[in-house]
């Protein structure tokens, strides 16, 4: 499992199954949101439990052993709770899981408890100087993966969690695109690089005025339109609908064999 | 196959594979039934096989972003972080830390720079020295007038004036834990930073040590610290050294890239950090039911030396070079 190339924020992943699927890294101003969230919730959550456990062990006249308590998990809370719930939960504290964070290692495997402790204790050098963060900001300017000190001691990153909604085919509603068809040869076959241009370019073209679509599906319609012996006015945009809808939609011939 | 044949088909265990991932973020803990994890396997292999096969069966890729996205999903749930494991931690705690820590040799020099310069400024600030203001400048008067209030009286007494036991434990633990925590932390400044916290503790606690020996307060003083500093300082010179362990990897990789190196040190030095941590909390629980209470001063006086025997034990006798460990 290793990482291989990495262009922009986008760190490829390779599997144990050998699969190589990709992460978006974290920067720090996705991070900030998350902990902050996660300031206010361990905060919340010290005030209340201190303020229960003060309260009832005052009633009983040991209002000394509750303030002692509260310190106590003051200081569990404050340098555990990250390492806690990072180990808990896969990786997430409350805040993270808000923001759709996560940490991993590195390679891309889920990380250990070891390192969220770590990581988490380490982010007293991080805050330096004055919880302002600026070795953290620091480090992750001058890192690809975005890591702050603790990130790097621990061998780790932070990742988005994207949900993505599922996107298929794109309809061709164009009749005259269909129409055209007709007049392409039947055995012109679609080839693998043409296709990935044509799946490229009909998944973007709504996004065009019809002046863009011309100008950018000319590029390869007209020498298209030429081989296949189809005349020079043809529209070029309708002409690699066309084509998307033999190669992807109505091609008889597949690439591959599938089962 | 056309593909949008193939996605007709396909769509719905994708979805189905989602839907699984998101069941799984939501539980809380309870067991999965053999079905469901047999299910999410196979959808996940699919899964799996349907992205590495995209380019050749021309997905288009908005199609294979979300595949991307699915398979990363999946692949959180799948490989889930490692737990604590208390009985390895125990054997690491016992076996291992004192084998490494005998061996190490920023724990020796973080140890040597501690006692070295306790002594000198324990000594430039008692009565013999050379300097007579020296302790005044080093700690600042308005701190002396806050020790000397401190340990105005016999320390049985004031664990009977009012608070609750437990109630300066919470305090001992989080605060000298804290103290440990910064030297750590410190440490991953190339070292130097776990030297200089090294070097201000020693000459802080020496002049405080060395200035109560001057005034009558004194015999108070050591009567309270006497029985829970092996620990506590103990733990605070260990602190600091796993955290000079950090820096010094970046200063000597003994050939490895940089970053490999202090990820590796960082693994070797948390059980150490664990080490340090428990003596923080046997010297706070010490400071709270031992220090201040009305026992006589040779029970305290027998602490210390037992605490310091534990210690030599863990060194000297857990920590003494085993051949298996010694290449």
């Amino acid at each position: 499992m290793s990482v291989r190339r990495q262009l922009d924020t986008r760190i490829e992943v390779i599997t144990p199954e050998h699969i190589a699927f990709q992460y978006r890294v974290a920067g720090p101003f996705t991070r900030l949101p998350a902990y902050l969230f996660d300031v206010a919730i361990r905060g919340a959550l010290v005030a209340a439990v201190s303020f229960v456990v003060v309260a009832a062990l005052s009633s009983i006249g040991l209002e000394g052993s509750g303030i002692g308590l509260s310190l106590l998990l003051w200081f569990v809370v404050a340098w555990f709770y990250g390492g806690l719930f990072e180990t808990v939960y896969n990786g997430q504290t409350p805040g993270k899981r808000i923001m759709m964070l996560r940490v991993v290692s590195i390679d891309g495997r889920p990380i250990n408890a070891l390192q969220a402790v770590l990581r988490n204790v380490l982010r007293s050098v991080d805050a330096m100087p004055v919880m302002f963060y600026t070795v953290a900001l620091v480090s992750c300017l001058c890192t690809r993966r975005y890591q702050r000190l603790g990130d790097i001691a621990s061998g780790t990153m932070v990742v988005m969690e994207e949900r993505r909604p599922f996107a298929g085919l794109t309809d061709i509603r164009e009749a005259r695109a269909l129409g055209l068809l007709q007049r392409v040869s039947i055995d012109y076959a679609v080839g693998s690089s043409m296709a990935r241009a044509l799946i490229q370019y009909v998944q973007r073209r709504e996004n065009f005025s019809a002046g863009h679509r011309a100008e950018i599906a000319a590029h390869l319609g007209k020498p298209l339109a030429r081989q296949l012996g189809l005349p020079a006015e043809t529209d070029s945009d309708l002409l690699l609908c066309a084509l998307y809808h033999r190669a992807l939609v109505a091609d008889q011939t597949s690439p591959v064999e599938v089962r | 196959m056309k593909v949008s044949e193939l996605l007709k088909n396909r769509e719905e265990s994708w979805r189905t594979l989602e839907q699984m991932c998101a069941t799984l973020e939501r539980r809380g803990g309870q067991k999965l039934d053999g079905e469901f994890v047999a299910r999410f396997a196979t959808l996940y292999r699919a899964a799996c096989a349907d992205l590495a096969l995209a380019e050749a069966y021309r997905l288009p890729s908005g199609t294979v972003y979300y595949l991307h996205h699915v398979v990363a999903r999946a692949h959180n749930q799948l490989y889930r972080a490692r737990k604590f494991q208390i009985g390895r931690w125990g054997h690491e705690l016992l076996v291992t830390v004192p084998q490494r820590l005998s061996r190490d040799r920023a724990l020796w020099l973080a140890a040597v720079v501690f006692t070295l310069f306790f002594v000198v400024s324990a000594y430039l600030a008692s009565s013999a020295s050379p300097f007579t203001d020296y302790a005044r400048t080093a700690l600042g008067e308005a701190f002396i007038v806050q020790l000397e209030e401190m340990y105005a009286d016999p320390v049985g007494q004031r664990a009977s004036s009012g608070t609750a036991p437990g109630m300066m434990s919470g305090f001992y633990i989080s605060h000298n834990m804290e103290i440990g925590l910064r030297c750590f932390a410190a440490g991953l400044i190339f070292g130097v930073g776990g030297l200089f916290v090294t070097t201000f503790n020693a000459l802080y606690l020496g002049a405080v040590f060395g200035y109560m020996t001057t005034v009558p307060q004194g015999v108070h003083f050591f009567e309270f610290v006497s029985a829970h500093g092996p620990f506590e300082l103990s733990a605070i010179v260990i602190s600091a050294a796993a955290g000079m362990r950090l820096g010094f990897a970046l200063v000597v990789t003994g050939g490895y890239p940089r970053l490999a190196s202090l990820r590796m040190a960082a693994r070797r030095a948390m059980p150490t950090m664990g080490a340090a941590m428990v003596l923080f909390f046997l010297a706070a629980l010490i400071e709270e039911f031992v220090s201040p209470s009305q026992l006589s001063l040779g029970v305290k006086q027998t602490v210390a030396v037992v605490s310091c025997a534990l210690l030599l034990f863990y060194f000297v006798v857990l920590g003494y070079p085993q051949q298996s460990h010694a290449a």
